[in-house]
């Protein structure tokens, strides 16, 4: 099994997102695609998948030219893509997911549902994993659904599958199953081709990397003879070294800022913790653990059932989030399209949102502070948009956090503790050093930070206190010298 | 591809939307001028067509803002309906017509806030909350008089209703047009009325960001009560008499205008301006069907026609600008 592209290029209007891209994938082994947002991986994964054709070149399977003009050309080839966002029916059961498109049927033409629950639990077991098959898949966690879509791409005999960014939602522990299912299909002779951010996961489960750069391959070389450091070089042309190291950080904190005792929502048991004035705490854990939860409820998001909330020497009861805002509270949301931006507005207005009330002129907004307001952010954050007025879902996703960093940072309200849930999911190496940076600096300036993440590298390199949680309960708290990710770990999945 | 240098520039997106609605007024105007012989644009018509806008406008700018807000509301026709038979039936029991209009209007707020609690706190979907309070609103208007018409006999209300400025403006339309442009000028340079965008765009994001999501869709369903109930009885002064069809017939005309003139359905998008002229190709397209005498019934299917081309031309400059990211 082999898949070969060469001399791909393709153009959008007004970019070349590709330009005479060539490599081939064997089967048998795991290849990389590794490149910074906008380097062309999706392009290049949605030609792979005839969702998009290219304009020039040739991919070839197992040495035949192959031409999909639609995705249902390039399953029947034998090509799977499994994107980030999941390609799945909620409401139906994990069965009905797996066989879509291919349902057994009984003599009448109606659906055979005893032959689908056989096969399907065939699937299942094959994959061992715990999960019923008639279980509608809307219920099943994130790192199940994307199992399910795996499972999908196997059903159909794909000997192709490519990932996009397979980990982005998940937690650590639900990787490393992830990754073991990856090894067994590679190790059954597949093509396996990865597309991720992050450096520890292609150094764990791939065997050849490819490096994407502006549309063109730029670097391709076997997995064990490389390191972190060339493929960071590779991807984004210049050293960016021990990011972490570098950070320049906030080393002295002040009084205390935010005190919450015993609170307790619906999903969250009984959290208590202290943070101080320039202080970054990172809260850890899997998916689901309750981390959102907890700042939610602190934002006046979610219903506080008990606890209480002291900000700065005041117990504060948040009804809703505007009232948290106007006491100085920030929320980065973890789901930036969905809680964070409003897609198909500009720049400028995303930017203005909880600033309205203070730039009136009587009661007509004064537009020009808005826009004095919004390139201000653009300039601090280097928000890289040819204009504020530009739509913001036509911005990277780097863009699109820095544009939710400069609406609480646009000068016209003072934060004091900044909540980040995430925010650096699903932005490139680059743009994540900057946000790190960041966030170091609103420590600097004497603002309370909790910064949420699933990565445990990250939180352990930007957090002073790492807090981590399980299941709705804070199972303990590590200072930055001390933590190890193995430490973290074991509390993220103690019983 | 994220980043993306485009060529056109996106803050000229409203500026194109606006040039395609009035070429395609032109274009109405034009074909239907030169069918029926120029007699569109004689003054006689243009008095009919003037008078003809008046309760369209207080629907769209009220179906409208509810769209841009990220709603629909059904109920419209029904709350028009029922305030204006209630109004007469105020006036016909001796009451000022101060105090019958703001009881009218009152009604229509009401129930407005009705559908609002439906919607907000007991979490129906709009489209079926406000078919339930349409099919209430009209009952309860049959039940304000025994399913019968109620005549107006109001010095004030027969002036509104039927008096015209030089006999040519109804001063009826003031009323219209003075709304349009305060809610034009509402929606884009005030608080409430970017609230409205940013909530209809996406209200979680919203809620998040510091705003009130939750009290934009109260007070955007209680305006458009209000609006409705003044386009009923407005219906009911010119014809000096309330009956219980009112103005169900016209609800989607409001709407239709609305989405002719580039107010989204999905909200978040669209403003009064295009609403006018939304309003403007609307009407001029009925009346021109009219008197180049298209039977009512390919009237009706036209009428379909037109509003499928306006939603392919604004999809078409949308894809355009989407496609890029």
């Amino acid at each position: 099994m082999q898949l070969e592209f060469s001399g791909v290029s393709k153009a959008f209007p007004g970019v070349q997102a590709l330009s005479d891209v060539s490599f081939r994938a064997e089967g048998g082994r795991v290849l990389a695609l590794l490149g910074e947002n906008g380097a062309g991986k999706s392009t290049l994964l949605k030609i792979m998948s005839g969702d998009i054709r290219a304009d020039d070149g040739v991919v070839t399977l197992d040495g035949q030219k192959q031409s999909f003009t639609s995705p249902y050309d390039a399953i029947k080839a034998g090509i799977s893509v499994i994107y980030q966002e999941r390609q799945l029916i909620p409401a139906m059961s994990v069965m009905e997911n797996i066989f879509a498109g291919d349902l057994p049927r009984n003599g009448a033409g109606f659906i055979n549902r005893k032959k689908l629950k056989q096969d399907a639990q065939e699937v299942i077991d094959k994959f061992g994993l715990n999960i019923s098959p008639s279980e509608p898949v809307g219920r099943l966690s994130v790192a199940y659904q994307q199992m399910v879509e795996i499972m999908k791409a196997y059903r159909r005999g794909s000997d192709v599958i490519a990932f996009d960014e397979p980990t982005a939602s998940l937690a650590d522990s639900e990787i490393t199953i992830l990754f073991k299912l990856i090894r067994e299909l590679r190790d059954e002779g597949k093509v396996i081709i990865y597309v991720s951010h992050r450096m520890a996961e292609i150094f764990q489960v791939t065997d050849d990397i490819v490096v994407l750069k502006d549309g063109r391959t730029v670097a391709s070389f076997p997995t064990a003879a490389t390191s972190e450091a060339t493929l960071i070089k590779a991807m984004v042309g210049r050293d960016i070294g021990d990011t972490y190291a570098k950070l320049d950080r906030n080393t002295e904190y002040g009084d205390t800022l935010l005190e919450v005792k015993n609170l307790v929502t619906k999903k969250v048991k009984d959290v208590s913790f202290t943070l101080r004035r320039g202080e970054i705490i990172g809260f850890s854990g899997l998916v689901g653990a309750g981390r959102t939860e907890v700042v939610r409820a602190i934002f006046g998001a979610d219903k506080i059932i008990s606890g209480e909330l002291i900000l700065e020497g005041n117990p504060v009861k948040f009804k809703t989030p505007a009232d948290a805002i106007a006491a100085g509270v920030a929320l980065c949301p973890e789901d930036r399209k969905e809680q964070g931006l409003v897609l198909f507005r500009s720049v400028k207005e995303n930017i203005s949102i909880p600033v309205l009330s203070r730039i009136r002129n009587f009661i007509f907004l004064d537009k020009k502070q808005e826009v004095t307001l919004a390139e201000n952010a653009r300039a601090k954050y280097k928000i890289s948009t040819p204009s504020t007025d530009k739509l913001v879902v036509e911005l990277s996703g780097g863009n699109q956090q820095k544009v939710i960093l400069g609406r609480w940072t646009s000068g016209k309200m003072e934060i004091k503790l900044l909540i980040l849930d995430e925010p650096t999911k699903g932005i490139d190496v680059g743009t994540k050093a900057e946000v790190y940076q960041m966030v170091c600096d609103f420590a600097k300036q004497g603002i309370g930070v909790i910064f949420i993440s699933s990565e445990l590298t990250e939180v352990i390199g930007v957090a002073d206190t790492i807090y981590v949680m399980h299941e709705g309960k804070i199972t303990g708290n590590v200072k930055r010298a001390e933590a190890t990710e193995e430490g973290i770990l074991a509390l993220a999945m103690q019983e | 591809m994220e980043q993306q240098k485009s060529k056109f520039r996106i803050g000229n997106l409203f500026k194109s939307k606006m040039l395609t609605l009035i070429l395609l007024l032109a274009v109405v105007v034009g074909v239907f001028t030169i069918m029926s012989k120029g007699q569109l644009l004689n003054p006689k018509n243009i008095r009919n067509i003037l008078q003809s806008i008046t309760l369209v406008s207080l629907l769209t700018i009220g179906a409208g803002m509810l769209m841009i807000g990220g709603y629909v509301d059904l109920s419209l026709g029904g709350i028009g309906t029922m305030a204006a038979l209630i109004t007469a039936y105020a006036l016909r029991a001796g009451a000022p017509w101060y105090l019958a209009l703001i009881i009218g209007l009152v009604a229509g707020a009401v129930t407005g806030a009705f559908n609002a609690v439906l919607i907000n706190e007991l979490r129906f979907q709009p489209f079926i909350a406000t078919l339930a309070t349409a099919s209430i609103t009209q009952g309860l208007g049959y039940i304000v008089n025994h399913g019968q018409q109620i005549d107006i006999d109001n010095p004030v209300f027969n002036f509104i209703g039927t008096q015209r400025i030089a006999d040519f403006i109804p001063y009826s339309i003031i009323i219209s047009l003075v709304l349009l442009a305060v809610y034009g000028v509402m929606l884009k340079n005030t608080k409430f009325g970017r609230s409205m965008y940013l909530v209809g765009g996406n209200p979680q994001a919203s809620l998040l960001s510091g705003l009130h999501p939750k009290r934009v869709s109260y007070i955007l369903f209680i305006n458009a009560g209000v609006l409705s109930s003044l386009a009923g009885i407005l219906l009911a002064a010119r014809l000096k008499t309330a009956n219980t069809t009112g103005i169900v017939n016209q609800q989607f005309s409001g709407m239709t205008a609305a989405i002719l003139g580039g107010i989204s359905f999905g909200g978040g998008s669209g403003g009064m301006g295009g609403a006018l002229i939304g309003i403007l190709i609307l009407n001029c397209f009925n009346n021109g069907m009219t008197i180049v005498r298209v039977t009512p019934y390919w009237q009706t299917v036209a009428s379909g026609a037109l509003l499928l081309i306006a939603l392919a031309i604004d999809f078409l400059r949308i894809s355009r600008t989407k496609k890029v990211s």
